[in-house]
């Protein structure tokens, strides 16, 4: 055994210690850095297409769109180099393409769910058909982004829609004891009208307080403690580092479509009850047919996995499956094991169905 | 082979069994708070505890906007609703821009389509003669 360590050894250890700590949080990693270009802009949302690095020839014929939420960076799906998973599906030969709704101002306050489902992700779509010359496409939408992306489905079926991924996508809403953020917006507590009167659009500090306060002790203790204890490794301070850069850039969410959020799918619980009406048309999902893979975290505490498994019992499409991963909402695409688990998954289940 | 061993021995840590303590204690406490957090009585006090912020400053909000509002207009420069109506025009002007892309790809597609067929159907009869010809 050996001898313990002077204090004035301790003391200097802490102090070092100490100081890498705030240097990790009062700064922010390099994120995002897979290289791309920016083909298609309309308002504050970008669409990006990741520079291939296969050969032509070896890469897979139809292009990929990735769809992220609508109230944080879609930063996460390509979060640090050696860790990225869009660098993992552009590495596999997939010409993939990323849909950045940018972040609201208030200028956008008006902007519905109907919007962002019926007038910009067509666009993008169209855009990126003319760029990869390809009427046929696979989608994946991750969190809202999988509601978008499944009102898109069912509405616009003939829009050569081959392959869609929805991943840990809260679609139903019915169990309503397991998922907290229908109670906490229970229209006898929470007055939707008079936040978004207040402050037009929803603002990212209340956002990012609503998912953390789902598991307050992790979130603002555990965390950091995890930090701390790691601070000898690199390998774990940068990943911590990565994670904290994106989980810290919070954006506000545009108030027409948190409303809607809100009223028709948590409380009234449309989409899933094919009652959900957007411009007017009633989103009827046995209109899906394209191969469906749904991806659920079995932790998820934000879309616990009730919300969605409904929805292969609504689609028509013949080929569908359902993929299960221990981890949660976040953990299970950029978590240490999602190179071994998520990826790969997702990787050949879309190879077999992008030639 | 000593220092090998040395270097592969766990230096002596304090703060071990604190943090084993620490990290069971924290445990405990996260699933007692997920289990607080998701009860109706979090949801109503939450939700009243925003009501109250929100009513409670809603008076001073509207009071900042007034002034802000005249100052804005004493030097003649535009408020945020103008400013965010104009954003809007900017946004629709986009869109409009936007059809027209798809539209002259369109045009473009169909023109080059037209283009090849004449060609592909003239193939076979020009051809043989050139052929002759030749």
């Amino acid at each position: 055994m050996q001898s313990p360590p002077s204090v004035t050894a301790e003391y200097f250890a802490y102090q070092r210690r100490l100081r890498s700590f705030t240097q990790v949080l009062s700064s922010k990693a390099s994120i995002a850095q897979t290289p791309k270009v920016a083909v298609w802009t309309l308002n504050k949302a970008k669409l990006y297409r990741y520079t291939p690095v296969v050969p032509a020839q070896k890469r897979l014929r139809i292009p990929l769109l990735l769809v992220f939420a609508i109230m944080n960076r879609p930063s996460i799906l390509d979060l640090r180099p050696g860790h990225s998973f869009v660098e993992f599906m552009v590495s596999h030969g997939y010409d993939v393409y990323l849909l950045d709704w940018g972040i609201p101002g208030y200028e956008d306050r008006g902007i519905r769910l109907d919007d962002y489902a019926m007038e910009y992700l067509p666009r993008a779509i169209r855009k990126m058909k003319a760029e990869s010359g390809s009427e046929v496409f696979s989608m994946l939408g991750w969190c809202i982004g999988a509601i978008l992306t499944t009102i898109y489905a069912a509405l616009k079926s003939d829009e050569g829609l081959h392959n869609l991924l929805l991943l840990t996508a809260p679609l139903d809403f019915s169990n309503r004891s397991n998922v907290t953020f229908a109670r906490w917006t229970d229209k006898r507590y929470f007055n939707v009208d008079k936040i978004l009167d207040a402050f037009g659009n929803m603002p990212a500090e209340m956002i990012d307080y609503g998912a953390k306060a789902l598991k307050p002790v992790d979130n603002y203790i555990t965390n950091y403690c995890k930090l701390w204890d790691n601070l000898d490794n690199p390998r774990a301070v940068e990943a911590w580092h990565a994670m904290n850069t994106w989980v810290t850039d919070t954006i506000p969410m545009a108030g027409a479509a948190y409303r809607q959020l809100i009223e028709d799918f948590y409380r009234n619980n449309a989409l899933i009850q094919n009652k959900l009406r957007i411009r007017n048309q009633l989103v009827d999902l046995s209109r899906i047919r394209a191969n469906l893979l749904t991806v659920i975290a079995e932790g998820d505490h934000i879309t616990p996995p009730c919300q969605s498994e409904a929805i292969l019992q609504k689609v028509s499409s013949r080929d569908k499956e359902v993929y299960r991963v221990p981890g949660g909402h976040i953990g299970i695409m950029a978590g240490s094991a999602a190179h071994r688990t998520t990826w790969p998954h997702i990787e050949q289940w879309l190879g077999a169905r992008s030639h | 082979m000593s220092e090998t061993r040395q270097e592969n021995a766990k230096p002596f840590d304090p703060y071990e069994s604190f943090r084993g303590m620490r990290d069971k204690y924290l445990d405990a406490m996260s699933k007692a708070m997920i289990d607080t957090v998701n009860t109706e009585s979090y949801a109503q006090a939450t939700g009243a505890m925003l009501d109250y912020c929100i009513s409670a400053s809603a008076p001073f909000r509207e009071a900042l906007e007034k002034s802000i509002l005249q100052g804005l207009q004493q030097f003649s420069l535009p408020s945020r609703q103008e400013v965010a109506a104009l954003a809007e025009r900017f946004t629709n002007l986009e869109m409009r821009l936007d059809d027209l892309d798809a539209k002259l790809d369109r045009l473009l597609i169909a023109f080059s389509e037209q283009k090849t067929e004449p060609a592909a159907r003239a193939e076979p009869k020009h051809s043989p003669q050139s052929g002759k010809r030749a």
